[in-house]
């Protein structure tokens, strides 16, 4: 964005001298006059003044950002959260006239980048995307992790939703969640479900249905979903809580069974899958995907990157791509994420302590 | 027929200018950054994967298999020359190809790799185009129980890779498995041997390992020796191409990789790998020919097989991929990024709802293939010349080059470190004349192995009896034992060992 002459930082009020509650006032009218001058070169330059006097927050959210901004993805490379923030960084850079620059800092299942953000200068120069794993259900689960998921972060928007679908071999007898229920029931202990690993949103999906549903099945973990893929369509093992995009081709091409949608209500990411919630009401396991910057972002940079995330998530081209990695766009204010981080935290708290999850 | 329609659409596809065009781009960027050591083709491809979002799908998707031969072929190179593996497969080429290098045939030793790459190539991919329907099932028929055990196959191969004592190689083995502890194991999700620190919780890469014992232990046993004993190359490179001779041996020993690496790349998980290590086991137990240099001191053989293995079992581990969405290895994981981006999805589908890219896909590969031989052939002699680099020159470009390799797959600090550490522990190695290529091996298997299995006894409720029960992994324990015969039996032992022991 172009800054206006006149304009620079040091001419004006620092806005941390302003009270807090004027500067959260205040962001929304800078935005709309952003956007006006933007349009506007010829008056822009004498509306500065103007603007610098009556609108002094202005000054650090019309100068941020001034350089390309890092986004941090704490997984590697080709992984469906990369593939969402190169989306996403794409069209966010352009939403705020800066380049984001995804870096993929992957490694301890998403903690060591998570980690590398939260101990960023919070300049706004340095944001996050990250998911459940690093926020939600890591931290109930590591009792070492080096960074606190509430107190070290700031939430900008969440960004997205990803939900799985339950997924059973054509071997299997049972046609519907309710009566592979009675399938497991009929056979306890003697039933297998695949994950990718302990204490992943795959294995959780499954121990939450198992304590619903009140059914006994063995976990057998893979490294990945993909690997065990092979063995669920052989039926060596009995069901997999599978992302959409790695599982609905299966489903299409016949060889596996999509018996619900970890969704609370029907999915267009899986048209004709009944919401598992249909049977065993309440039941909702899915991956939120969510912009942070280190603890103590100025409000004015959260609003301005939220309210950049929240035009980019209506973008056809995004709303498109996001369609195929299996992700439902959800924007909101960050009081909005915050509000949902503390509830998933919540949940996947109790379900670790329920169901005895460890990593020891 | 079928095959012919279907090749034909494939070629309309990949015969023009553009795709042609970002085949050879692929190639050549791939083959640039793969010679340079410690960037194998995942961090190539994770690299330059962002170079590709802008692109038509299918060009976007030639280019990346052109990055990924390239890498190969590349991989190949460093591995000869500096003795330095890009990639796992690279370990078994480097035994003879460095050997090679080292007596001046560095020529032959890259013309047999890269001709051998070609014909596997071009089996692979016709294997490819013919059964990859077919061959499908043969993946789901591998559970567990296979698994298992074609890993204890792999390892008593292992032993015979070692050119020296028995004990030592057992050791070495034992020492790898060792390594492959270390991280969080799947089955509980404990961090092993990780002391607390994140970075350990997923394990040492392979990279890291090998090029810390291979390149940084040479460098700094190269450097402990006075200047005028250190190795010269230069003074003593003997043509560039293959003779007469060398293309007699060469030619049985590709035929054998070829059929081994189609066979075993359709697996997920491994596939390529095992493959270059069997193809040298099998190489390392025909009987020389009269006059011929035994294994581990340069034999031509040593270097054609377990790369034709190595790139047909590339070739056909696009089966799984392709056709089941199943990555059969890193790369391939990130190819299954790639095409999710460019709105394929990689599955059962692809055939039947993108048919002008799944043949076009496999069309550009053998495209790749013919283009790499022709970018390489006349490169061979600008690779060469890097060995008249003077060694002060060669060393540091070395340490520089693996640094930014390993930095750049995890961009963490702390890779650069392990491999600092693993120089000196690779160091260690040669001072007590123990060879590294079996490490390697136990340290990929022994991780593969434990998991599956720990996952046929979930599976079997903790009854032992399903390994010998299932006639495929009963069939594998009886080859496995048959090898540990072999191994073990004493007049081949003493043959074995008056052949390879070390000068």
């Amino acid at each position: 964005m172009v800054r206006p002459r006149g304009m620079s930082p040091e001419g004006v009020i620092p806005a941390s001298a302003l009270p807090k509650s004027l500067l959260h006032g205040l962001g929304p009218c800078f935005f709309a006059f952003g956007d006006f001058m933007k349009r506007h070169d010829v008056i822009h330059t004498l509306l500065a003044a103007f603007v610098g006097l009556v609108c002094a927050t202005s000054v650090q959210a019309q100068s941020y950002p001034t350089k390309p901004i890092r986004l941090i993805v704490p997984f590697p490379a080709g992984g469906a959260t990369d593939l969402f923030a190169r989306t996403l960084s794409q069209k966010l850079g352009e939403k705020m006239g800066t380049t984001l620059v995804v870096e993929n800092r992957p490694g301890a299942g998403g903690t060591l980048g998570s980690d590398l953000a939260a101990k960023a200068s919070p300049d706004g120069y340095t944001l996050l995307l990250s998911t459940s794993s690093t926020h939600s259900i890591g931290p109930n689960l590591n009792p070492r992790m080096p960074y606190d998921a509430v107190k070290d972060f700031t939430p900008i928007s969440q960004v997205g939703n990803a939900p799985s679908i339950m997924l059973v071999p054509n071997s299997s007898p049972a046609k519907t969640v309710k009566e592979w229920i009675d399938h497991a029931k009929k056979n306890p202990g003697r039933l297998n479900y695949a994950s990718s690993g302990n204490g992943t949103i795959v294995q959780l999906s499954a121990e939450l249905f198992k304590a619903q549903a009140d059914v006994f099945v063995v976990h057998i973990p893979y490294k990945g979903t993909a690997l065990a893929i092979p063995d669920l369509v052989s039926g060596k093992v009995d069901v997999l809580f599978d992302s959409l995009p790695t599982g609905l081709p299966h489903v299409r091409d016949g060889r596996l069974r999509a018996l619900g949608v970890t969704t609370l209500k029907p999915t267009a990411l899986a048209p004709g899958v009944q919401p598992i919630a249909d049977v065993l009401p309440g039941y909702e396991s899915n991956t939120w995907f969510g912009l942070f910057g280190p603890k103590g972002l100025p409000p004015e940079v959260v609003s301005r990157v939220n309210m950049a995330a929240n035009q980019v998530l209506q973008d056809p081209e995004v709303l498109d791509k996001l369609q195929r990695f299996g992700i439902e766009p959800v924007g909101g204010t960050p009081a909005q994420f915050t509000a949902m981080l503390a509830k998933e935290s919540a949940k996947w708290k109790k379900i670790i302590t329920e169901r005895k999850i460890t990593l020891e | 027929m079928e095959l012919f329609d279907n090749l034909a659409l494939g070629f309309g596809v990949a015969f023009t200018f553009q795709n042609l065009i970002y085949a050879f781009i692929g190639c050549l960027l791939g083959t640039l950054i793969g010679v340079l050591p410690g960037v194998g083709p995942v961090a190539t491809i994770a690299m330059l994967l962002p170079a590709t979002y802008a692109l038509p799908p299918v060009a976007a998707l030639i280019m990346l298999a052109g990055i990924y031969y390239g890498a190969q072929y590349g991989g190949s190179t460093t591995a000869i020359l500096v003795n330095l593996p890009g990639e796992a497969s690279s370990v078994v080429t480097m035994i003879d190809g460095y050997q090679m290098a080292r007596k001046g045939r560095a020529g032959p030793a890259l013309a047999a790799a890269g001709l051998g790459s070609f014909f596997a190539g071009c089996v692979g991919t016709l294997i490819l185009a013919a059964f990859a329907g077919p061959l499908t099932e043969v993946a789901f028929k591998f559970g567990p129980a296979e698994y298992f055990s074609l890993m204890i196959l792999g390892l008593i191969g292992a032993v015979v890779l070692a050119s020296g004592s028995l004990i030592k190689a057992v050791g070495m083995i034992v020492l790898g498995l060792l390594m492959g502890l270390i991280g969080t194991d799947v089955n509980s999700g404990v961090a092993r041997f990780s002391f607390d620190i994140p970075e350990l919780t997923d394990g040492v890469g392979f990279i890291t390992i090998a090029m810390g014992v291979f390149g940084y232990g040479e460098i700094i046993s190269n450097l402990s020796k006075p200047e005028e004993d250190r190795e010269v190359f230069t003074a003593k490179v003997t043509g560039l191409m293959p003779n007469a001779e060398d293309f007699k041996n060469m030619i049985p020993a590709v035929l054998r990789g070829t059929a081994l690496g189609s066979a075993l790349g359709i697996l997920p998980g491994g596939g390529a790998l095992l493959a270059a290590f069997a193809a040298y086991t099998i190489e390392k137990k025909t009987k020389l020919r009269p006059g011929e240099v035994p294994f581990g001191q340069g034999n031509i053989r040593g270097v054609a097989s377990p790369e034709s293995a190595n790139n047909s079992a590339s070739q056909t581990s696009f089966i799984p991929l392709l056709t089941l969405g199943i990555p059969p290895n890193a790369v391939m994981a990130l190819m299954v990024g790639a095409m999710t981006i460019h709105n394929i999805q990689p599955g059962p589908q692809v055939m039947t709802s993108n048919p002008e890219l799944f043949w076009g896909l496999i069309a550009s590969m053998w495209i790749g293939n013919a283009m790499l031989i022709i970018l390489n052939l006349p490169l061979i002699g600008i690779w060469i010349k890097l060995l008249t680099v003077p060694y002060r020159w060669l060393f540091p470009a070395i340490v520089l080059f693996c640094a930014i390799g390993v930095y750049s797959t995890n961009n963490n600090t702390w890779d650069i470190w392990m491999v600092a550490m693993f120089g000196v522990i690779g160091y260690t190695f040669i001072k007590l004349g123990m060879e590294p290529a079996p490490l390697l091996l136990g340290f990929i298997l022994g991780p593969m192995m434990e998991e599956n299995l720990r996952r046929a006894m979930l599976l079997s409720r903790g009854d032992w009896s399903v390994f010998v029960t299932r006639p495929l992994s009963a069939g594998l324990l009886a080859a496995a034992l048959l090898l540990l015969v072999i191994v073990a039996l004493p007049s081949i032992k003493s043959k074995r060992e008056e052949a390879f022991v070390e000068e």
